[in-house]
């Protein structure tokens, strides 16, 4: 899966792509055709050149060469059309031979400062000086580009005649003589048809010429995009103060885990973001905890994190140890399809069949927040207990959000630490509730879950005769 | 004639007209003629498209821009593979426009080419300073159609001004849209202060309070004004509208108890789309107006012939246009053309 094919519906990862600073088409068009990598060695070696390029980006005497190059890529033309075109042997006009040369004029720079930054044995830009000396027959070393007098015997007399003609002609314009005008205007037609046809000439053989490097070409194109890309990468991880992720074969360990679009949000406006650590294993762990504890919040920052390691990025965390997966299934129960003719609750139950029949031959990092909540509570348990149950002996990841209690089964249990009473300074209210709640997980023995429903509720301040006969119609026992 | 020399104290120029066929593209090779003659590196390009060799609406020829070796210009992709110079590609803009990508080029071998452009201001100020880039000591863009947007300051700092018969056969109506425009070319401008204070808003309609600080009126738009009870003079008689000054506004203004001691500013004379009727009415009962940024009009120039077959006799036009006005009127295509 590409990370195009991932981005429907992903906020998270959208928010990622967005905040790269990617310069070029190229380097975009690189982003969005990063394939999901499942090999550690793959894996390692991503993270290896990004970290390659954040090393320099700390090094003083390599910021002005990064400047350099970031505007190298800001400059990039996707000339993909051009190369295709080349590659179809349609034949260029003066317009796609100067978008030729001067993307051969910026992937020399774009190499010399690779090689000044000693990173091109990573971004690996071929050598095209000759194709641009082929397009620079006068040796300007600019990235300019016309049929110049040297590519054919016959322009430089064939131009001379023609200057000499347009002045003439400019001169008759001005003398009201109507027969020299129309001869003078003759000529200069007569003129330019030769040398239109001149031009033709040296366009079919610079065709030619340029048509058996069309690969390399395009191999350039796609190795500057990768470049832009990378140095992207680099410069968020930078920016956002991301974590190298390690791999394991066995476990994920997360430190400091946050979803990056909730924390820059929650910090744009002066509100607090508490990061979460997480460890988790092959199986199954239920996370519980009161409503607006964060546990969807949780999920996402998970599922963000192992989306970005395995598109080769640094995660959100402080620090990270990843277990590589087949695939992210993220249940987060907001499948409901009028168009489909699906209610929310078949929507959902699809989707969490169709994740776990893929669980029986892959492995999957699978994400469910309170499954099964939009049915009865009696059959909604009982749907709850059999996915734990089947999820549990499989080698996929499997963190299950609920407010069910009594489950029975045999799990690991984590419980988010929710509100803390003894931090409450001032009056609550909806906009303050956040500052006392702690997100932390703690290991959870029982299996019972919190219930703060109704206390939430109050804070809100919702119907008071609606939380008070609620309150009262409470079971004794709770 | 004295006004290339007057462009020249400019680093950009803009020829706009008050309708089509008011002569632009032939004042333009007149000042592109000149300034090859004195040896200046310009850039010509153009705002929208334009320069096409017939006009598309009367169907009578049009003249191609003529370009000079070493200039610099600017036209979509269409166009440049039309051209009749020879000429080396310095830059392909990424952004598209309806007739292909803009190519930059500098002429090789000087003859005729159909000049279009970007088409929005923003998208003109990135060519303003290409050419800045390339070493021009002038950039001229010829405006389209009767559009005079190009001629705002924060485009070019000078222009010219096109009118002619194309505007109204009819003389004394020629002299009196040409001197309305004229009069909006040449409002007042603010005082330093006050422009500092109001360059940076973008929107909506501001009143000042004493101490020359800009209060937001909260009008969202002039369609409102009417159902707005609050006094728009509640910080002060100056007013700022940051977009377009409309007749509605002016007319909405003319009306308030405090006409009298209103000054109403604008942005420039471009953001001005009120008639002459409703700025006559404003000034009538007192209300002034001023902008940010006066446009330093270099000339105006008469075409006395329309593209219907009228024809104004062109020293009387031009005596007449001046005296109405105050200042020179040529007709350039009478000038004495220089030596070759």
């Amino acid at each position: 899966m590409t990370f195009r094919q991932q981005l429907s519906d992903n906020a998270a990862l959208q928010y990622v792509a967005d905040s790269l600073e990617i310069m070029s088409p190229a380097g975009r068009r690189c982003l969005m055709e990063t394939p999901w990598m499942t090999e550690v060695a793959q894996l390692n070696e991503a993270m290896d050149h990004v970290q390659t390029l954040l090393v320099r980006l700390h090094r003083p005497d390599c910021a002005p060469l990064i400047n350099d190059l970031r505007h190298c890529f800001m400059q990039l033309h996707d000339v993909q059309g051009t190369i295709s075109r080349l590659r179809s042997h349609t034949l260029l006009d003066e317009v796609e031979l100067f978008e030729l040369k001067a993307f051969c004029h910026l992937c020399m720079q774009a190499r010399k400062l690779c090689a000044q930054l000693e990173v091109q044995p990573i971004t690996a830009l071929p050598d095209l000086a000759d194709l641009f000396a082929l397009l620079d027959p006068d040796s300007t070393g600019v990235p300019h580009f016309y049929i110049y007098d040297s590519y054919h015997p016959d322009l430089p007399s064939l131009r001379a005649h023609l200057r000499a003609a347009q002045a003439d002609l400019e001169r008759q314009e001005q003398s009201g003589d109507e027969a020299a005008l129309d001869r003078a205007l003759a000529l200069v037609t007569q003129l330019l048809g030769q040398q239109e046809e001149v031009q033709l000439a040296v366009i079919r053989r610079l065709s030619d010429q340029l048509h058996p490097h069309a690969d390399r070409l395009a191999t350039a194109l796609d190795r500057m995009g990768r470049a832009d890309l990378l140095l992207a990468k680099a410069v968020l991880a930078d920016r956002w103060q991301l974590a190298r992720p390690t791999f394991s074969p066995s476990a994920t360990r997360l430190r400091g885990l946050y979803l990056p679009h909730l924390r820059h949000h929650n910090e744009a406006l002066h509100l607090r973001y508490q990061p979460v650590d997480l460890d988790i294993a092959p199986g199954v762990c239920l996370i519980t905890g009161a409503n607006m504890a964060g546990k969807t919040v949780l999920l996402k920052a998970l599922a963000c994190a192992q989306q970005m390691a395995q598109y080769g990025l640094y995660v959100p965390a402080a620090q990270a140890t990843l277990l590589p997966v087949d695939e992210v299934a993220l249940c987060i129960g907001d499948e409901q399809n009028e168009m489909n003719g699906l209610s929310s609750f078949a929507s959902e139950i699809i989707k969490i069949s169709t994740t776990l029949q893929a669980c029986r031959h892959r492995r999957l990092l699978v994400l469910i927040d309170e499954p099964a909540r939009t049915t009865n509570p009696i059959e909604g348990k009982a749907i709850v207990q059999a996915v734990i149950q089947l999820q549990n002996s499989l080698p996929s990841l499997t963190l299950i959000t609920t407010h069910y209690s009594g489950l029975g089964t045999d799990c690991r249990r984590l419980r988010v630490r929710g509100f803390v009473e003894q931090l409450v300074d001032a009056p609550l209210t909806p906009a303050t509730i956040n500052r006392y709640m702690d997100y932390s997980l703690t290991p959870d023995t029982g299996d019972d879950v919190p219930r703060e429903a109704l206390r939430i509720a109050a804070i809100l301040g919702c119907d008071e005769p609606l939380v008070s006969l609620a309150t009262s119609l409470l079971p004794a026992t709770v | 004639m004295p006004f290339v020399a007057e462009i020249l104290k400019h680093r950009s120029l803009s020829i706009v007209g008050l309708e089509k066929n008011t002569g632009k593209t032939v004042c333009l090779n007149y000042v592109l003629r000149r300034l090859a003659d004195m040896g200046v590196r310009c850039a010509v390009t153009s705002i929208g498209v334009d320069g096409e060799q017939v006009d598309a609406v009367y169907g009578s020829a049009k003249p191609e821009v003529r370009l000079y070796e070493g200039m610099y210009f600017t036209t979509s992709e269409q166009h440049y593979h039309r051209r009749r110079v020879v000429s080396d590609i310095v830059a392909v803009g990424p952004a598209r426009t309806a007739l292909g990508r803009l190519v930059t080029a500098r002429v090789v071998c000087g003859g005729k080419a159909l000049i279009s452009g970007a088409a929005s201001t923003p998208m003109m100020q990135q060519y303003m300073s290409l050419y800045d880039s390339l070493g021009c000591r002038l950039s001229i863009v010829d405006g389209a159609l009767s559009r005079l947007s190009p001629a705002s300051p924060t485009v070019t700092e000078a222009m010219i001004l096109a009118t002619g018969a194309a505007v109204s056969a009819n003389l004394a109506q020629l002299i009196a849209r040409t001197r309305f425009a004229y009069r909006l070319i040449s409002l007042p401008e603010v005082d330093e202060g006050l422009r500092r204070a109001l360059s940076p808003i973008a929107q909506g309609l501001w009143g000042v309070d004493s101490d020359g600080v800009p209060h937001d009126l909260q009008v969202a738009s002039a369609f409102l004004l009417e159902r707005s009870e609050a006094d728009l003079t509640r910080f002060g008689t100056t007013l700022f509208a940051a977009g377009a000054v409309t007749d509605r506004l002016l007319r909405h203004l003319a009306a308030h108890r405090r006409v009298a001691d209103i000054t109403l500013v604008a942005r420039d004379f471009t953001k001005l789309f009120a008639s002459a009727d409703t700025v006559g009415a404003f000034a009538q009962r007192g209300g002034q107006l001023r902008v940010l940024n006066r446009s330093s009009l270099v000339a105006i120039c008469l075409n006395p012939t329309s593209p219907r077959g009228y024809h104004l006799h062109s020293a009387d036009a031009c005596r007449a246009l001046s005296d109405a006005l105050g200042i020179p009127v040529y007709d350039v295509k009478q000038c004495t053309p220089p030596a070759l």
